[in-house]
């Protein structure tokens, strides 16, 4: 994607100041979106996004530019104004890159851009058909089919010379019920990392009834109640919990300023002994994973805590640097318009013990959280949020009646330490994460799980 | 390749492709963004993006496409993308490209001043605020990061029918972001402030000082018992909340049915007390601007007033669907988005009462000063919303306690219908700006047993 000579010199301007690494970031990205409002399409867009991404490290402090003219005469001009911000001694630097390839372990067998655009309206059709039939309440749907094939390639002042491929396709589908006044939706959004083989074997109809089976029953749902209770946080998306409560505060961008409450607490208890929790970049072809990261290094399977016990953080280059310990494959960036920063891949809690039927029975009453919005955290106070759209109260070991609209909050390590049930049914669910380099695709991933008391703010009173 | 030479080429390829009308929209933003830590440089950004969308009528249909590099590689991509998806789109809305407004109010205030701005002085405001912040409180415990930043913008608007507009606009910015911690407590605040005239009028001290004492204020919190209680919300907590839920008046999101507002035009749907504009035309805010993203001159108009809704946002698409004229509120995210509704300049109305005011003359009551979760914890179709929250407890007109880990949950709608109390401190920051509200009760869920 880029000439090693053109690098070659566009990574010597980028250290004519006295920079003490170099690296370049170059992205083509073929992006596609279609959307379908109540079974027709209204819009459907395309295009390219093309750029390159030029930092600069000095000891622990960084220069980022971008640009999206990659003549070498505008990338010289850009490391160069870039340099600027750093007024050193220029160190001898000799570069010999080595043009390193990498094993793909996430295949991608269709191509985004081999399937038709008829086609792809087509998956979208069957969702909103399937959707619209499954209950008269049903009144609208957006259906949305997105995929994205983007080629990068990362040359460094170490030598590196590296090149990915990485595929995306995700299909949203959101369904409205509305009954009288009252409207409430769910969202749905399966995908993958890889091609488009993942929608071919996608159960797009299954998905679209159980959205418009959630819409419904969120519909007639009470409000949920406020209060403190035990709650049950169902698999999967569930994993929004510890990716909040937790995930956020193991990066190292938090970690080596010490704006974390997990901050020098390695060896420490910071949750129950149940809790065993990983970040793995490896996971064949899940939505969160990476060859590499976005700094050229292989992803891996990071162990974050075992048996309660903090063991690991995740961390990028530049945070290795400021905490003197090893990258762990976890710099991620939305695109070359964002320096990279400590991101989460595939982060999950890991199974245990329990069945879910053993644990819903073990709670006399309390919240079964079964799907979830996002969260929110503030890693220096570790307080975090996150949304239930579909949940029920449980009474005497039973699930019982549906609510709908509370917030779950607590402390990170406080909730951690609460968790007295793990399930042995451990799943991912997909999501975007946003932060300070942009927003990246993980999943989040969890059994069942059990804390033994969380604040619930419903607008239904006291229950 | 300059953007009036590209339009050129891409309108005659197009038109040899079998393009009936076209339409080119660039937008660029070039930008230097730096970030202060230990009074040293930590970060240095330069950004400079942009590109262009088309779209294309071919055979009765709307294609769009989109490319960042504006060269002619990029023109044969364009119109292929845009043919192919003009060819599925099924929707026949009679979507056309629009000739321009008769006439359109003065151009964007630019400052060439802040265009030129050097980033010496970035810095040394950047490290000037972090000082301050040491300097004016113990209980800082470190300046996770203080930034200067300074950009200009650039749209284009050109199509086939002769429309052509332009505006240019430069900001520059300055805040900073802290942890204070006394003894076990740790919170966190920040503070930011930007202009569009002159680099000197942003006050370092004030915008420091403002950060420590939020981050100050939030120390040695605690959480509440359950209940419902009069709510006092600032006015940022405020236009997070219920800014959130204006989309709401967009005519899009009513035609989509996303909106219990169908149908309800002329109906009073919230309190007298409240009226909604959205004034684009209004000078020195930041987002003025005299047309829209389709090209078509903006104005001031009532969405509600009185509490009765007068008029839905609109532009020309779901104008025409209304049988109405569009209000001059398209919008586009970047060039890479489709147009779409939404406000310029939103505001509520405001009223005659401080902040403090409305304090001192609450017997109880929570005053909100940051809401968590806004992201997910809102519901757009039915407006109900549960936050986690930071504030304080106001007991006889005066703020006896800090809380932490409790949530405000309520419907937004109804919330409108029971305000008491509307401040006099609106301040336009943003699309959307409303004042200090007191609201009657809302449901607060927090863990403490007795109050």
């Amino acid at each position: 994607m880029i000439q090693k000579s053109v690098a070659e010199n566009v990574i010597q301007a980028a250290l004519e100041t006295g920079g003490d690494f170099a690296e370049l970031f170059i992205e083509d990205k073929r992006n596609s979106t279609i959307s379908m409002i109540g079974g027709v399409v209204e819009r459907a867009l395309a295009g390219r996004d093309y750029g390159v991404g030029i930092r600069i490290l000095k000891g622990e402090y960084s220069v980022y530019a971008f640009t999206s003219d990659d003549s070498e005469e505008n990338l010289l001009q850009v490391a160069r104004s870039a340099a600027q911000a750093i007024r050193s001694n220029p160190i001898d630097v000799t570069l010999n890159f080595q043009k390193k390839i990498i094993e793909n372990k996430h295949h991608i067998r269709i191509l985004p851009n081999s399937v038709s655009k008829k086609q792809k309206v087509e998956w979208l059709r069957r969702a909103h058909l399937s959707a619209m039939s499954f209950d008269p309440v049903i009144a609208q749907t957006t259906a949305t089919f997105i995929d994205t094939l983007k080629d990068i390639c990362i040359v460094n002042s170490e030598g590196l010379f590296v090149e990915d491929r990485r595929a995306y396709n995700r299909m949203g589908i959101s369904v409205i019920a509305e009954s009288g006044n009252d409207r409430e939706s769910a969202d749905f959004g399966p995908g993958s990392f890889g091609g488009l083989e993942y929608m071919e074997q996608l159960d797009i109809e299954g998905i679209a009834k159980e959205a418009a089976r959630s819409a419904k029953t969120i519909l007639f749902a009470d409000h949920a109640p406020s209060g403190n209770f035990p709650v049950v946080i169902d698999n999967e998306f569930g994993g929004v919990i510890f990716h909040e409560a937790c995930g956020h505060g193991l990066e190292s961008h938090a970690v080596a300023r010490k704006a974390s409450i997990f901050a020098d607490k390695l060896g420490e208890y910071v949750a129950s002994p149940l809790v065993t929790a990983y970040d793995d970049g490896t996971i064949p072809n899940a939505w969160g994973s990476l060859n590499i990261d976005d700094e050229g290094m292989a992803t891996q399977r990071n162990l974050l805590i075992e048996n309660g016990i903090l063991k690991g953080y995740l961390i990028d280059k530049l945070g290795s640097r400021k905490m003197n310990m090893d990258p762990t494959g976890s710099g991620r960036r939305e695109s070359y318009k964002y320096a990279p920063t400590s991101r989460m891949n595939n982060t999950f809690i890991a199974a245990g013990q329990s069945t879910p039927e053993e644990i819903i029975a073990n709670t006399e009453l309390g919240i079964f959280a079964k799907y979830m919005d996002g969260g929110s955290v503030n890693p220096t106070t570790s307080d975090y949020n996150f949304s239930v759209s579909e949940g029920y109260m449980i009474r005497d070991g039973k699930i019982a009646e549906p609510i709908k609209g509370a917030a779950i909050i607590g402390k990170g390590i406080d909730t951690l330490k609460k968790i007295d049930m793990v399930g042995n049914n451990l799943g991912l669910g997909v999501g975007m994460c946003g932060a300070s380099s942009g927003t990246v695709p993980v999943t989040v991933g969890q059994p069942m799980i059990r804390v033994s008391e969380l604040t619930i703010g419903g607008r239904g009173g006291n229950s | 390749m300059n953007i009036q030479d590209f339009q050129i080429e891409l309108f005659a390829a197009g038109e040899k492709a079998g393009f009936e009308e076209m339409e080119l929209f660039y937008s660029s933003s070039k930008a230097v963004s730096i970030a202060v830590y230990h009074q040293e440089i930590d970060d240095y950004t330069i950004m400079e993006e942009g590109g262009v969308s088309f779209r294309g009528l071919f055979q009765g249909k709307m294609g769009y496409s989109y490319a960042e590099r504006i060269a002619a590689d990029s023109i044969p991509l364009l119109l292929e993308e845009a043919l192919n998806n003009a060819e599925v789109i099924e929707v026949d809305d009679g979507e056309d490209l629009f000739e321009g407004s008769p006439e359109y109010a003065e151009p964007r205030p630019f400052s060439e001043e802040i265009e030129q701005l050097d980033p010496e002085k970035m810095i040394q405001a950047a490290m000037e605020i972090e000082r301050i912040a040491y300097e004016t409180d113990e209980r800082v415990a470190f300046v996770q990061y203080s930034y200067a930043s300074q950009g200009v913008n650039e749209t284009l608007i050109a199509n086939t029918k002769g429309l052509h507009c332009h505006s240019k606009s430069a900001y520059t910015s300055l805040g900073l972001y802290l942890t204070a911690q006394d003894g076990e407590s740790t919170a966190t605040g920040g503070e930011s402030d930007f202009t569009i005239k002159s680099f000197a009028d942003l006050d370092n001290r004030k915008i420091a000082e403002k950060a420590v004492q939020e981050a100050v204020s939030k120390l040695h919190a605690s959480s509440i018992a359950s209940g419902t209680y009069p709510i006092i919300f600032r006015y940022d907590t405020a236009t997070e909340l219920i800014g959130s839920l204006l989309g709401q008046l967009s005519a899009e999101s009513v035609q989509q049915g996303y909106t219990k507002l169908k149908g309800k035009l002329n109906e009073q749907i919230v309190g007298e007390n409240i009226s909604f504009v959205d004034d684009p035309l209004m000078k020195d805010t930041i987002t003025y601007a005299p047309f829209d993203s389709e090209g078509f001159a903006t104005r001031k108009k009532d969405l509600i007033r009185n509490g009765k809704l007068i008029s839905f946002m609109h532009n020309r698409k779901t104008a025409k669907k209304d049988g109405v004229e569009s209000t001059g509120n398209a919008v586009k995210g970047g060039f890479r988005s489709t147009v779409g509704v939404g406000p310029y300049n939103l505001y509520l109305e405001p009223g005659t009462s401080s902040l403090d005011d409305m304090i001192v003359d609450s017997d109880k009551a929570i005053l909100i000063v940051e809401l968590q979760g806004t992201n997910a914890g809102i519901n757009y179709t039915a407006g109900d919303f549960s936050l986690a929250a930071i504030g304080f407890l106001i007991e006889n007109g005066k703020i006896t306690r800090t809380l932490d880990q409790f949530t405000v949950a309520g419907n937004v709608f109804e919330l409108l219908n029971d305000v008491s109390v509307i401040g006099n401190d609106l301040r336009f920051r943003s699309a959307i700006s409303l004042p200090s509200l007191k609201v009657n009760g809302l449901q607060v869920s927090g863990n403490q047993t007795i109050e």
